[in-house]
């Protein structure tokens, strides 16, 4: 009887459309456990039924980069910055993969869990920020190849590979900003996931990972990293690889850029949040 | 306190018509305004106010997209009202349609650790009340197995079973335990009037009566997305069948005319023992059919046929031409015919007037055999009774007057 017991929360709902509010985040906290049940639950679907498992996230990047090191490294002469231009693109590629996979399980996080929506409450966001953090699993496997690569190219393992865990966290709020933002909008128009692998199909060729951050103009570099975080995280992985700390500017600028994309798409969730059950 | 407040609670739908790809709303941007959309919206709810005391078990009724379960989304915020504004205290527990969003992948005890944090459960309390939910769904040693290879009857139970040891302050609880076994919608009745005894709050939206008045103190009929009664269960019941049958009446009342090969129906019409006509008829009082016809040819001996039925196959009363010999000599022009049923020893509901013309000495149809009208023996019938239930729409029609003993003593 002890539920009776407890103080009892009162929810009060008012008409109309609703919208971003001071106990918008305080509730996604006291919904924390539901957001770890939907990771876990979004991992082990995933891999479920997979042979290899959880192997694919390491082969899936590796088969690119070996790749890409064939045609545009050994055959193309693209340059690399002295890295070994294996690691070079893998380490791009391990990134690009994560943020990809992440911002498209989170734009159509809502539309596929749309049973949930009509079913149960939760606050909304918990589906695409789940999606966003179950795509990170396959990150330390993968980060966990990347430095055995580097190790395997000769470079002993350095103090700056702890400056690694940035890029994740770079990956996270950009991927959650857009994520927010484009998981309700494709409530509303389903171009949305028509256009986002295209989309990222041009974002591939837009990040530093085939070529170096160095092609880019020095001026516009810095400007570059924080436009598309994305750069900022790859460079922050191969600066630390190659045995430097990553520098400052871009990192907190990306990191700053996202959060004010965040707080857009958080809104624009918000705002369009009251209509999804009915419209998914 | 109240468990449950609406407050002049409004919810609109946007009709199909309305949905948008983005070349439209993109197409009005370039041209510089904004289309003009219909408005192609679906009131479910219409200013709906109502208060739910705490510990008070609730029922919703009423026929199908009345907005039952538009409520019930509201009060769990599924879905949110257009306008007005609602209040809910305390854990909400709902079991909304089938499924409840268990995921096909997971195995039942993975989707047993989900849902119960979905509907705010601690890791440990799941795990405390783990045994008990599987016992109740009945699962056995399924609940290692992906969901997919469950029958939706399994799915049902362990849905309800979570949702119901979860403890909550307020269960709502949709037509879903309709799906189940008879076994397992016993227990599930069972299991919410117990959690009802525990002083915890039920909403309980069915169209089986019966439940509904077992289970509940307190129901509303819902209509067209407004409230038509707020009172006891059994008065609400009550209202709800009167208004179903009211609505068959109208709808079905309109094919009293039959135009046949020299033969025409004008109008059928029920009279009380006064000789009013009237559309409903006191339980147990005499009643008469009146039948008009037009005969441009004389006919001779026409043999009339008038069934009673209450709406399953076949008629349960027959008066019969063909079997009385109860024929006229001869019928021409226009005229009608009486048929008085002296005392219907009927139960109170809608009933179905049929009838038939044969020729002479039953060769060839004039008439075929077809449903005329309606009308309503009205009373009381055994929901005057102590402990029972109102009549249900599927009852026996027929009241034979009976009485009880027991071991041989009155």
């Amino acid at each position: 009887m002890s539920a009776v017991a407890e103080e009892k929360q009162l929810v009060v709902v008012h008409g109309g459309r609703g919208g971003i509010s001071r106990s918008s985040l305080p509730e996604v906290w006291a919904f924390r456990d539901v957001l770890a049940a939907f990771v876990m639950r979004q991992v082990r679907v995933k891999y479920k039924q997979a042979a290899v498992g959880i192997g694919w996230s390491v082969l899936q990047p590796l088969l690119m980069a070996g790749i890409f090191a064939l045609f545009l490294g050994k055959l193309a002469h693209g340059t690399s910055n002295g890295m070994p231009y294996f690691l070079f693109s893998l380490s791009g590629m391990v990134v690009w993969t994560t943020f990809s996979a992440a911002a498209s399980g989170a734009m159509e996080s809502l539309v596929s869990n749309q049973m949930l929506l009509r079913k149960v409450y939760f606050p909304r966001e918990i589906l695409p920020l789940s999606a966003v953090l179950a795509a990170l699993f396959d990150l330390a496997p993968a980060f966990l190849m990347l430095c055995i690569v580097d190790a395997l190219y000769g470079n002993a393992p350095t103090l700056s590979w702890l400056a690694l865990p940035l890029a994740p966290l770079l990956i996270v709020l950009f991927a959650s900003a857009v994520g927010l933002a484009l998981s309700g909008l494709n409530v509303y128009y389903r171009d949305v996931r028509y256009a986002l692998p295209f989309v990222l199909q041009i974002g591939l060729f837009a990040s530093p990972i085939v070529y170096p951050l160095t092609i880019i103009p020095a001026h516009w570099r810095t400007l570059y990293e924080i436009a598309n975080p994305v750069a900022a995280a790859i460079g922050t992985v191969r600066l630390s690889l190659g045995g430097s700390w990553p520098s400052l500017a871009p990192v907190a600028g990306a990191a700053l850029w996202s959060l004010l994309l965040g707080a857009i798409g958080y809104t624009l969730f918000k705002r369009l949040e009251r209509g999804f059950s009915d419209r998914v | 306190m109240n468990a449950i407040t609406f407050d002049n609670v409004t919810k609109e739908y946007r009709g199909a018509s309305e949905y948008r790809a983005l070349r439209d709303d993109l197409g009005a941007l370039f041209r510089g305004r904004r289309t003009k959309r219909t408005r192609h919206t679906v009131r479910a709810l219409n200013r709906v106010s109502f208060e739910i005391p705490e510990g008070e078990s609730f029922g919703i009724i009423g026929v199908n997209g009345a907005g039952k379960t538009t409520t019930l989304k509201l009060a769990t915020r599924i879905a949110y009202p257009t306008s007005g504004q609602l209040a809910v205290r305390g854990r909400v527990g709902a079991l909304i349609e089938v499924g409840t969003g268990m995921h096909p992948e997971l195995t039942g005890r993975e989707n047993v650790g989900l849902y119960g944090r979905i509907l705010g459960l601690a890791r440990q309390d799941i795990a405390r009340r783990f045994d008990d939910i599987v016992e109740f769904a009945g699962i056995g040693a399924a609940i290692d197995q992906p969901v997919k290879h469950y029958s939706s009857g399994m799915v049902l139970r362990l849905g309800f079973s979570v949702a119901a040891h979860l403890e909550p302050d307020i269960l709502l609880v949709d037509e879903a335990i309709a799906v189940g076994d008879a076994g397992f919608q016993y227990r599930c009745v069972e299991r919410m009037a117990e959690l009802v005894r525990e002083g915890r709050t039920l909403v309980f939206v069915s169209h089986d009566m019966s439940a509904i008045e077992t289970l509940c103190r307190r129901a509303v009929v819902l209509d067209a997305g407004g409230i038509a009664f707020d009172g006891s269960a059994r008065e609400a019941v009550a209202t709800y069948l009167h208004g179903v049958h009211s609505e068959r009446l109208a709808s079905l009342n309109g094919n009293a005319h039959v135009v046949a090969e020299n033969f025409e129906i004008t109008g059928t019409s029920v009279h009380d023992a006064s000789g009013r006509e009237v559309d409903s008829i006191p339980a147990g009082a005499q009643m008469t059919v009146r039948i008009k016809y037009r005969a441009p040819v004389s006919v001779e001996r026409p043999l009339f046929n008038i069934g009673l039925v209450d709406g399953r196959i076949g008629c349960f009363a027959l008066a019969s031409m063909l079997r009385d010999g109860g024929a006229p000599e001869a019928i021409a022009g226009d005229g009608h015919i009486d048929c008085t049923f002296s005392g219907l020893p009927l139960l109170p509901r809608v009933y179905e007037i049929w009838c038939g013309v044969r020729g002479e000495l039953g060769f060839g149809n004039l008439v075929t055999w077809q449903r005329l009208r309606l009308f309503r023996v009205e009373g009381n019938g055994d929901a005057q009774g102590k402990g029972g239930v109102s009549i249900e729409l599927d009852n026996a029609p027929v009241h034979i007057p009976y009485s009880w003993s027991f071991n041989g003593h009155a």
